[in-house]
C-alpha cells in the first residue's frame, strides 16, 4: 500500500516502560508501523503537545495512560479536547482500572476508545488501525515475519 | 443559684405548710378570744349579781332593824312583821351572796366573818325584841343604847363594801387582761398575716426563679444538643474522610498491583512467542544437525520453559482475578442499598430453582421450611447473601453422605434469623472466624473459589443492619444464621455513594 498523506504519529503517554514496550511490539506485530513517540511522564507529554516547540498541524493519535506519577491522564485528555488544533486527534485511553465512573468520565471528555489493561492486543491493534484510518494511517505491509 | 426540682418542691411545701400552720394558730387564738370574751361577759353579769346579792343582804338587815326599832318604840306587834320576815330571809341572802362570791373566785374568809357578824346582829335584835315582848322595855332600850347593834351594823356594811370592792377589782383585772389579750391577738394577727404574705411572696419568687432556671436549663440543653449535633457532624465528616481514604488506598493498591502484573503477563506472552521461534530452530537443528541438540537443550525447550511459562501464567491469572475481586468488592460496597418489600419465600424458591441443576449433580436436597417473613430490604443484597450461603452448602458436602440442606426463619432478639442448615463437611472451630475473612478458605481446597464469598456476604449483612453467624462441627455440618432487621437502617450519612468499602471487620 502506498499512501502519501502525512504520516500519523502515535503519541504514547505511558510511565511504565514495560507497558510501553509491549504496546510498541504489539503494534508492530499487528502491522502498524507508524512512528511511535513514547513520553514517559505527564510533564513530558504536556511539554510536547502544548509546549512552544510543538509541531502544529501534524496528525497525531494519542495513547494515554490515566495513572501517571506526576499528573492525572484525565487532565491531559481534557486539555487535548479543549485544544483547537488537537481536539480532533483520536485518543485511546489505556489503563489498569475498569471503574465505571472513570470510563464514563473519559467518554464524556471525548476519548475515542477506553481499553483496560491487561490488553487484548488484537482488539487494541484493531482499534488503532480503525482510528488511524480516519487520519490516513500508513500501513506498510510487513516485510519480516 | 440553681434549684433542683426536689429542692424547689421541698421549700414550697415547707413554706405552704408554715402559712397553713400560722392560719390555724390564728384561728385557734380567735376562738380562744371569743371564748374569753364570752366568759368575761358572764363575769360582768356575776359581778352585778354579787352587788345585787350584797344589796339584798343589806336590805334584809335594814328591814329587820326597822322592824325591831318600830316595835321597840310603839310596842305595836304590827311593826314586828318586817323583822320576822327578815329573820326568815337573811340566811338565804347570806348563802346566796356566799355562793356568788365563791363562784366568782372571791375569798371565803370575809364571807365567814360576814356570817358571824350577821348572826350576831340578828341575835342582838332577837334579844331586844324578846326583852320587849317579855315587858322589860327598859332592858331592851338599854341594850339598843349600848350601841352594840350599831357597831355590828357598821361592821357588816364595811364587810359588804369590802366584798363589793374586791369584786369590782377582780372585774377590772379581767377587763384589763381581756384588753391585753385582745391587743396581743390583734398584733399577732397582723404579724401572722404579714408572715403569710411573705410566705406567699417567697413562694412566688421561688417559683419564678425556678421557672427562670428551668428556662435557662432548657436553653442550655438546646445549646448542648446543637453542639452535640455539630460534633456528630464533625465526627461524621472525619469518618467520611477516613472512609474515602481507605477507598482511595484500596483503589490505588489494586491499580498499582495490576500495573506490574500487566508487564509480567505481557512479557510472558512475548516469551512464549519467542520460545515458539526457538523451538522451531531446535526442531530444525535436530533434523539437520542432531549433534547440536543435547538432551538439556531438548528438555529446556520442550519442558522446562513451557512449564515455567505455564506456572507464571496461572499465577498471574490468579493474581489478576484476586485484584479484580477486590475491585469488585469495592464497587459493591459503594452500591446504594434500596429497601423494597422482599418476600423470602419467593426469593428462596427462585434461588432453589437456579441451584437445582447443581443440587441434582451433587445428589443433594434443599428443603424450605415455611413460614418465611417479608422484609423491607435490598432485594439484590439479600439474594446475593442467601445465594452464596446455599451455593456453599451445595458445594461443601461430606463425601459419602447425601447432602441435606434446610432453610428456615425465626425471630431472635427482635431480628429475623434465617438459618441455612446443612449436613456437609463442616468447618473446624479454629476456622470459624477465618472463613469470613477475605481470601481465606477452610478445609480441603477441592472447589473453585477465591475466598471472597463469605467476606462479601458478611460485609453486605452488616451494611443491611444485620450480621451473619456460624455454628459448625467439622464433619457434621454447619448452620449459617443470617440476622436481619425488619427494615433497612436509615441511610447513614457517613456512607455516601462513595462510602467505605465494607471489607474490614466493623463493630456489629
Amino acid at each position: 500500500m502506498n499512501v502519501s498523506a502525512q504520516a500519523v504519529t502515535i503519541v504514547m503517554i505511558e510511565d511504565d516502560d514495560g507497558h510501553a514496550r509491549l504496546i510498541e511490539k504489539n503494534l508492530k506485530r499487528a502491522g502498524v508501523y507508524n512512528e511511535v513517540l513514547h513520553l514517559n511522564s505527564g510533564t513530558a507529554a504536556v511539554d510536547h503537545l502544548f509546549g512552544p516547540n510543538r509541531q502544529g498541524g501534524a496528525p497525531v493519535l494519542v495513547l494515554l495512560d490515566l495513572n501517571l506519577p506526576d499528573m492525572s491522564g484525565i487532565d491531559i485528555l481534557a486539555r487535548l479536547k479543549a485544544d483547537p488544533e488537537l481536539r480532533l486527534a483520536p485518543v485511546i485511553v489505556l489503563t489498569t482500572t475498569d471503574d465505571d465512573r472513570e470510563i464514563r468520565r473519559c467518554y464524556e471528555l471525548g476519548c475515542s476508545v477506553y481499553i483496560t489493561k491487561p490488553v487484548n492486543y488484537e482488539t487494541f491493534a484493531q482499534a488503532v488501525r480503525q482510528l488511524g484510518l480516519f487520519l490516513a494511517v500508513i500501513q506498510v505491509p510487513p516485510t519480516a515475519p | 443559684m440553681t434549684w433542683t426540682e426536689a429542692t424547689f418542691g421541698r421549700i414550697t411545701l415547707a413554706l405552704t405548710a408554715l402559712g397553713f400552720a400560722l392560719l390555724l394558730a390564728l384561728g385557734v387564738a380567735f376562738v380562744w378570744l371569743v371564748q374569753e370574751t364570752r366568759s368575761y361577759a358572764a363575769a360582768v353579769v356575776a359581778t352585778q349579781q354579787i352587788r345585787v346579792a350584797a344589796t339584798d343582804l343589806l336590805g334584809v338587815l335594814q328591814d329587820a332593824e326597822t322592824g325591831q326599832r318600830g316595835y321597840l318604840l310603839t310596842r305595836d306587834p304590827a311593826y314586828l312583821a318586817p323583822f320576822t320576815d327578815a329573820e326568815s330571809r337573811y340566811d338565804e341572802a347570806l348563802r346566796d351572796l356566799a355562793s356568788q362570791v365563791t363562784a366568782d373566785g372571791g375569798r371565803v374568809g370575809p364571807q365567814r366573818e360576814l356570817r358571824i357578824q350577821v348572826e350576831a346582829k340578828m341575835a342582838e335584835m332577837r334579844e331586844t325584841v324578846r326583852l320587849a315582848q317579855a315587858g322589860d322595855q327598859d332592858a331592851a332600850l338599854a341594850m339598843v343604847r349600848g350601841g352594840r347593834g350599831k357597831a355590828l351594823m357598821d361592821e357588816i356594811r364595811l364587810l359588804l363594801n369590802g366584798v363589793e370592792e374586791r369584786t369590782l377589782a377582780r372585774q377590772a383585772g379581767r377587763s384589763q387582761s381581756l384588753q391585753r389579750t385582745g391587743g396581743l391577738l390583734t398584733w399577732s394577727a397582723i404579724a401572722g398575716l404579714m408572715v403569710i404574705g411573705l410566705v406567699t411572696l417567697g413562694t412566688l419568687r421561688i417559683a419564678r426563679s425556678y421557672t427562670r432556671d428551668l428556662g435557662a436549663a432548657q436553653a442550655a440543653l438546646q445549646r448542648a444538643n446543637a453542639s452535640l449535633e455539630q460534633r456528630v457532624q464533625e465526627r461524621t465528616g472525619s469518618l467520611m474522610a477516613a472512609n474515602e481514604e481507605i477507598q482511595r488506598f484500596a483503589y490505588i493498591v489494586s491499580h498499582d498491583l495490576r500495573a506490574p502484573l500487566v508487564n509480567v503477563m505481557g512479557f510472558t506472552q512475548e516469551l512464549e512467542t519467542a520460545i515458539g521461534t526457538v523451538r522451531e530452530v531446535v526442531q530444525r537443528a535436530e533434523s539437520e544437525a542432531p549433534q547440536l541438540v543435547t538432551q538439556e537443550v531438548r528438555d529446556a525447550v520442550q519442558e522446562d520453559i513451557p512449564e515455567a511459562i505455564g506456572f507464571i501464567r496461572s499465577s498471574t491469572n490468579r493474581m489478576d482475578r484476586l485484584i479484580g475481586a477486590i475491585l469488585a468488592l469495592f464497587r459493591e460496597g459503594r452500591r446504594r442499598l434500596t429497601p423494597e418489600p422482599v418476600a423470602l419465600q419467593g426469593l428462596l424458591e427462585g434461588i432453589s430453582g437456579s441451584l437445582q441443576h447443581q443440587l441434582d449433580h451433587a445428589g443433594a436436597e434443599l428443603r424450605l421450611q415455611p413460614p418465611f417473613p417479608t422484609l423491607q430490604t435490598d432485594r439484590l443484597a439479600i439474594e446475593q447473601i442467601l445465594g452464596n450461603l446455599l451455593d456453599n452448602a451445595t458445594k461443601y458436602l461430606q463425601p459419602g453422605r447425601p447432602g441435606r440442606i434446610l432453610v428456615r426463619a425465626r425471630r431472635e432478639a427482635g431480628m429475623h434469623a434465617i438459618d441455612v442448615v446443612d449436613n456437609g463437611r463442616g468447618i473446624a472451630t479454629r476456622d470459624h472466624a477465618r472463613v469470613f475473612e477475605l481470601f481465606r478458605r477452610s478445609g480441603p481446597q477441592d472447589q473453585k473459589g477465591e475466598g471472597i464469598g463469605l467476606a462479601h456476604t458478611r460485609a453486605l449483612a452488616r451494611r443491611m443492619g444485620g450480621d451473619i453467624r456460624l455454628a459448625s462441627r467439622l464433619g457434621e455440618g454447619s448452620v449459617f444464621t443470617l440476622l436481619l432487621p425488619d427494615a433497612l437502617p436509615a441511610p447513614d450519612p457517613a456512607s455516601n455513594p462513595n462510602g467505605a468499602p465494607q471489607l474490614e471487620d466493623q463493630p456489629a
